[in-house]
């Protein structure tokens, strides 16, 4: 195995960075962490003329509350940033501990947050507890940025909104009313294993009573998807056991998994019925966890 | 402290672990020689296709490149490991039999031009109807993978003892179970790789191989020269697991490319390639049939087994006999009847895998027998006391078993384990089970037919007495077998561990061994070892003993010191007294050799399972199912283990957890998969999944002793029985947990979900 012949850039900013992938289109790719990217260049699924390497971009490692706007976290932060991150320990514990269960310490180091979200695959972990906590990403284009919702950036495997031109810059997650937040992952071992399917709610309780609700699965679906149906079963209801099970069910069945091998259609249909209990249970009893 | 040996016994620091843990160690891929070339081999992308043409005038023409062979540049003589069964060829000469068979190799001056290279060679291939499974193979109509082997039987056993039928009709109870094993793959951590070098008429390989014997005797055979002119040798190895017993296309195509070109060449598998080449444990399908009395004492048992072996043969005999062979070793009883067809199909070919042929069956056994416990409402630990097998026995296909702890192996694990508390006991989702397992220490009989003797060893004292060599053809891949070999020869010389250096795994510098499978070498190098060393031994004794006023046999040595038995005051240093040995008589040299008394009977097959030892092990473990996910987690494990005198407790206890782990894994978690093309989706470690540090439970290591008359100092196996329990043991206990047996390993999240899934509905059902 080896790498192909490629051009390498690596800009000193954004702004370049932007002007390079205007120019070389579809021929390049950016190369953050690169655990994907030189994998698959490695075993010929990919053969890109030309690397734009961000590494240069030492800005956009770094994870900061902006008061008024929320958490930013720069979409060069590794895993192991996210995991270690004082800050985010202490807001949203649930966005450290889905990265710290990520693959293993050496793709911690260098795997990014923009790489797991711009991949768009459907085991991707941080999408779901991102998307749970209502992030929303920054798109820095040769056009100029937009900011949108990180829900409404998934098309389906693989796929997204993005334009060739346009680099993920940062995740924001704004701040917010919602008491816990939670992720779960299933995994068939203990570490290093995809996600059969995973689980990200984030609760806004009063009292007894749920005020709002966001369900997100990963692995249940072509893209990081909302359980629309299972927020409404608990939406400004007082939480009971029973309840909690019926937003499963209702989770379990508007999910769409695939089978594959890790995992049959309907064990993953299970696995999200009780994965969403689970998470909800922890979310509204342990805070952001 | 026991006073009775000086050196084993102990927990002596491994002689390679500092160059290990600071990494200094080099494996066969690291080693650099001038003018090296990097070499691979092209595989087929089809399961079963005709060879039509291969152009390789594209490669040579890349620039680096500097020799493209196939078949047409090599020798065309057949090969295996199993002398029955030679089949394969360094590359394939009419057709491709699963997906990654050899047909070509590259040299070239780095791995990218390699690479490149294996791209521009075209094959123009006929596809042919491939079959993936044992059981359509043997179909008349079914495609044959060799021609030679009729509906693709590979290798057919019928074995027939006492008188089953008889005893079935006389049994209280008779009951058939069906199960099914997966093919699993050893995963050494190391991939497999060989530096070849042909040098006028000298072929020296450096590869990473559990026995440089059998590679030399086979490159020689297949090159047509003396054994002599071969030299095979290692550096570390990363682990074998049975996967590097048998020589790969690396070394055949590696010794072509380098007497094509005159320079050295490195080949090496990557881990698609390692998956791809296999050799890993077979796919059993076994139905068990057995008749117990009232108090579930065995009477008869009837194992009818299907394997599915792949493309070729591989070390399959041995496995196909060991499958049945070793079930009679554990529990006693008289009547057998082993049925067994071994099946080529157009997948990787299967081999050896630590435990040989036996796991699955012993998991099959181990289940059947929980089965049979539970419908007579025989406790699963009181039915193994009254079966378990005693010393002095001989089993009914005639292997002695001259020590045998295993009913004090299967009480100590019940009270360490708090079994009779647990039992029955535990809450919903936890469950408690126990298998046992048993091993050969060391083969009978080496794989092809030889006089031989199994092991050899010569040591050789410094000139001025301050060092010692030990040379020893014995092969360490990760296991200790030098640590222990140098404690054995300390012990025998009466000298000190740390003052000995090995030479092993050499076919040139160190006497001949056959090498690490089978479990063979604490006892049987051992033995040679401790011949060696006692023959040093002897020698000092005489030649001191004139000077110190009595005779040799009034004399002792011991770390270093020879002494006066009856007067330890008189003394004199081992350094001095080998030193004045070689001023007066030259180099003071020990040597010993290791012949296996002859054993077993006289029907066919039954050589395989003969030893001079076999190990015994009971093991317990305690799981908790999640019962919602089926998630499986193995809590705490508790493993009592009969394997002799013990040299080296610290190996020996790793050996016993990283047996549990390996057989862990094939429990629970490992199995390769294959697409409906023959292609495995799974060649690498994220989808392949071994279990990882996290997975492993709280794991308790236990002993009962036994010293065997047939080793040296008493010692047996332990490295490949330990993983024979494991997978029953786990099947008992998540059955146990759960409340419904899995007949198919392995016992997968998904397969127990599905099973609670299903007992939930019988239960609504009722």
């Amino acid at each position: 195995m080896y790498l192909p012949d490629f051009e390498y850039y690596q800009p000193k900013s954004l702004a370049e960075a932007c002007r390079l992938m205007t120019k070389f289109g579809s021929r390049a790719r950016i190369l953050a962490g690169g655990t994907d990217l030189l994998h698959k260049m490695k075993h010929e699924q990919l053969a890109p003329e030309v690397i734009v390497s961000l590494k240069g971009l030492k800005r956009l490692k770094e994870i900061t509350y902006q008061k008024g706007v929320g958490v930013i976290i720069g979409a060069l932060a590794t895993q192991n940033d996210i995991a270690g991150s004082a800050l985010l320990q202490e807001k949203y514990l649930s966005v450290c501990e889905a990265a710290h269960h990520m693959a293993n310490n050496q793709i911690r180091n260098v795997g990014t947050l923009g790489g797991n979200i711009v991949n768009a695959v459907p085991s991707a972990d941080l999408p779901p507890i991102l998307i749970a906590l209502g992030a929303r990403i920054r798109l820095m284009g040769n056009k100029g940025e937009r900011v949108m919702p990180l829900e409404e950036f998934f098309t389906g495997v693989h796929s997204s909104v993005i334009e060739a031109d346009e680099i993920l810059t940062e995740v924001i997650i704004p701040d917010q009313p919602s008491t816990g937040s939670t992720y779960i992952r299933f995994g068939l071992r203990r570490s290093g294993a995809l996600a059969v399917v995973a689980v990200a709610a984030a609760v806004t309780m009063e009292g007894q009573t749920c005020r709002d609700v966001r369900i997100a699965l990963g692995a249940a679906a072509p893209v990081p998807m909302r359980a629309r149906q299972a927020e409404t079963v608990l939406s400004n209801r007082v939480i009971t056991d029973d309840l909690l099970e019926e937003a499963g069910v209702c989770a379990a069945r508007e999910c769409s998994p695939r089978s594959s091998i890790r995992g049959s259609e309907e064990y993953r249909r299970d696995l999200v019925r009780v994965l969403t209990r689970r998470a909800l249970q922890k979310a509204i009893k342990e805070g952001h966890v | 402290m026991s006073q009775e040996y000086a050196v084993i016994g102990k927990s002596v620091p491994r002689n390679d672990g500092w160059d290990k843990v600071t990494g200094k160690a080099k494996y066969t891929g690291d080693l650099k020689f001038p003018n090296l070339l990097v070499g691979k081999i092209l595989t087929s992308p089809h399961a079963h296709a005709r060879i039509l043409s291969i152009d390789t005038s594209e490669a040579e023409k890349l620039p680096g490149v500097k020799a493209v062979i196939t078949h047409e540049d090599v020798p065309s003589v057949k090969y295996g490991i199993s002398p029955a069964r030679w089949d394969e060829n360094i590359f394939c000469i009419d057709k491709v039999r699963f997906v990654g068979d050899k047909v070509a190799a590259v040299a070239a001056v780095d791995e990218e031009t390699v690479y490149k290279a294996l791209k521009l060679i075209k094959v123009e291939y006929e596809v042919l109807p491939a079959v993936f499974d044992p059981f359509e193979a043997m179909r008349e109509d079914a495609p044959l993978v060799q021609e030679e082997y009729p509906r693709n039987i590979n290798t057919e056993i019928h074995q027939n003892f006492g008188d089953v039928d008889k005893a079935f009709a006389e049994a209280y109870y008779v009951r058939t179970d069906r199960f099914k094993g997966q093919r699993t793959y050893q995963s050494p951590i190391e991939p497999h790789s060989a530096i070849s070098h042909w040098d006028r008429d000298k072929l020296t390989i450096y590869s990473s191989t559990q026995s440089p014997h059998y590679f030399q005797y086979y490159i020689a055979r297949e090159f047509g020269l003396p054994m002599g002119s071969v030299r095979v040798l290692k550096t570390h190895i990363g682990g074998g697991f049975g996967g590097k017993l048998e020589p790969t296309g690396l070394e055949f195509a590696g010794a072509a490319l380098s007497k094509l070109t005159g320079r050295p060449v490195r080949m090496f598998y990557d881990r698609h390639d390692m998956f791809a080449h296999n050799r890993g444990r077979h796919a059993q399908f076994m139905e068990l049939k057995t008749g117990v009395d009232k108090d579930g004492k065995i009477l008869a048992v009837h194992a009818n087994f299907v394997m599915d072996g792949g493309a070729y043969t591989s070390l399959g005999v041995a496995s196909a006999y060991y499958a049945g062979a070793l079930l009679t070793i554990p529990y006693e009883f008289d009547n057998y009847k082993f049925d067994m067809f071994r099946v080529n199909t157009n997948l990787p070919a299967c081999g050896a895998q630590r435990g040989h042929g036996h796991p699955q069956p012993r998991f099959a056994f181990e289940s059947h027998l929980d089965n049979i416990a539970q419908e007579l409402g025989i406790d699963p630990v009181e039915i193994r006391l009254r079966n378990a097998r005693k010393s002095q026995t001989t089993t009914l296909n005639e292997f002695k078993v001259e020590t045998c702890a295993l009913t004090e192996a299967l009480e100590k694990a019940r009270d360490l384990s708090n079994w009779r508390e647990k039992k029955g006991k535990l809450t919903s989702g936890r469950g408690i089970g126990i298998g046992v397992g048993s091993f050969v220490s060391g083969a009978g009989y080496p794989i092809y037919r030889t006089d031989l003797p199994q092991a050899s060893a010569v040591i050789k004292v410094n000139e001025d007495g301050s060092e010692v060599t030990l040379y020893s053809g014995s092969v360490d891949i990760g296991q200790g077998s030098d640590t222990v070999l140098c404690q054995m020869a300390a012990e025998a010389m009466g000298y000190l561990y740390e003052k000995i250096r090995i030479v092993s795994a050499d076919t040139e510098l160190a006497p001949h061994d056959f090498g690490a499978y089978a479990s063979r070498q604490t006892l049987m190098s051992g033995a040679a070892v401790k011949q060696a060393g006692e023959e040093v031994k002897a020698q000092l004794l005489e030649i001191s003993a004139p000077g110190m006023g009595v005779t040799a046999e009034e004399l002792d040595c011991r770390e270093g010191i020879i002494f006066v038995k009856a007067n330890p005051e008189i003394s004199r240093t081992f350094g001095e007294v080998a030193r004045e040995f070689f001023v007066k008589k030259g180099p003071l040299v020990g040597r010993g050799v290791y012949h296996v008394p002859k054993l077993g009977g006289k029907f066919k097959g039954a050589a395989v399972g003969t030893s001079p030892a076999y190990s015994f092990a009971a093991q317990i473990a305690e799981v908790n199912i999640d019962e919602e996910t089926g998630e499986v987690k193995i809590e705490e494990v508790w493993d009592v283990h009969d394997c002799g005198k013990v040299i080296n407790p610290a190996l020996l206890h790793a050996q016993v957890h990283g047996a549990f782990y390996m057989g862990m894994g094939e429990s629970v978690w490992e199995q390769v998969l294959f697409d409906d093309k023959g292609r495995i989706i799974n060649a690498n470690l994220a989808e392949y999944r071994l279990p990882t540090a996290l997975d492993m439970p709280r794991f308790h290591s236990d002993l009962v002793d036994t010293i065997d008359p047939n080793g040296p100092w008493g010692v047996k196996e332990v490295g490949e029985g330990a993983t024979t329990p494991v997978m029953g043991c786990i099947s008992n206990a998540i059955t146990d947990a759960i409340g419904v047996r899995i007949n198919s390993l392995p016992l997968s999240y998904e397969k127990v979900w599905r099973a609670i899934q299903e007992r939930k509905k019988n239960k609504s059902g009722e």
